[in-house]
């Protein structure tokens, strides 16, 4: 069943520029080229790695796959020192490191079983990632 | 230094027998500190009418200045027709589609050159044009120089 979700995002500053910044958008998450509310979602999950390994955190073949898709991943770093981070991989293109405390909210075409999103954490220490698909 | 915060709110009451209410909030810092960033490229705004696709940030040279610092982008999709979408790709992975209203957020290291981040309308969306917001709020970016 079609379900009601918004995701908002609010960026600001008041001294990146001499012009304040004051970021805001808010959307209601639907299926791709529909306006029918998404209707799945793998739940708030929590991950921590053990070894400084690349690790598969969605697999492209377990989920419905094709351009056609509206998958949005929310990923967030739990950790609190400063200096640890995950590198964030989709296939085998690095997107970027979510260091401590650090999201991220993107959408993500599984268009062939390779298109895993990876994550790579900076350390063999105890890492901590919070994650979430919502999908159609 | 500058204070910059990102938040992020996801609510639903209807997505799962819980009701969905999440919140993430964190100050942009420049990589493995906790020093604000500083530098931005500012919002720029796009009336786009072709299916070509661009790179909206300056083209990574072969050692970019911004390489694994920490950098985030945002693009937002500000078409309202729920068919028109842009497809997000760094180098030759497709990413995934911005659909009308949606937008990302999300870290970028640029790795290495060709390493850009490009967009790219369908077909409907272009021919009537669709409107695209972007921003990268940085610690370090390669401009093209003026030989270039």
């Amino acid at each position: 069943m079609a379900a009601t979700t918004t995701a908002s995002i609010t960026i600001n500053s008041t001294d990146l520029l001499t012009d304040e910044l004051s970021l805001s958008t808010s959307t209601t998450l639907t299926g791709a080229g529909i306006s029918t509310g998404i209707t799945t979602t793998g739940g708030l999950g929590r991950k921590t790695t053990v070894s400084a390994s690349q690790y598969i955190l969605f697999d492209a073949d377990d989920y419905p796959s094709g351009p056609d898709m509206a998958h949005k991943i929310y990923l967030k770093n739990t950790e609190t020192d400063a200096g640890l981070y995950f590198l964030i991989t989709h296939n085998s293109e690095d997107i970027g490191r979510l260091y401590a405390g650090d999201w991220a909210f993107f959408p993500w075409n599984n268009h062939d079983g390779t298109a895993d999103i990876k994550i790579t954490p900076s350390t063999s220490a105890s890492h901590t990632l919070e994650y979430m698909i919502l999908t159609d | 230094m500058a204070t910059t915060t990102a938040s992020l709110t996801i609510t639903s009451a209807d997505l799962v027998g819980d009701a969905l209410s999440l919140s993430s909030t964190k100050e942009l810092h420049k990589a493995g500190t906790t020093t604000g960033l500083e530098q931005t490229t500012g919002m720029t705004t796009l009336h786009l009418t072709a299916t070509t696709q661009l790179d909206i940030f300056p083209v990574l040279p072969a050692t970019p200045a911004g390489q694994n610092k920490q950098a985030w982008v945002y693009i937002c999709n500000k078409a309202t027709d729920e068919t028109f979408y842009i497809t997000v790709s760094i180098a030759a992975t497709n990413i995934g589609r911005l659909y009308a209203g949606d937008y990302l957020f999300m870290p970028y290291s640029q790795i290495a050159q060709k390493a850009d981040i490009e967009i790219t309308p369908n077909a409907s969306a272009a021919s009537t044009g669709i409107d695209v917001e972007y921003t990268m709020i940085h610690e370090g970016l390669t401009y093209p120089t003026s030989g270039d």
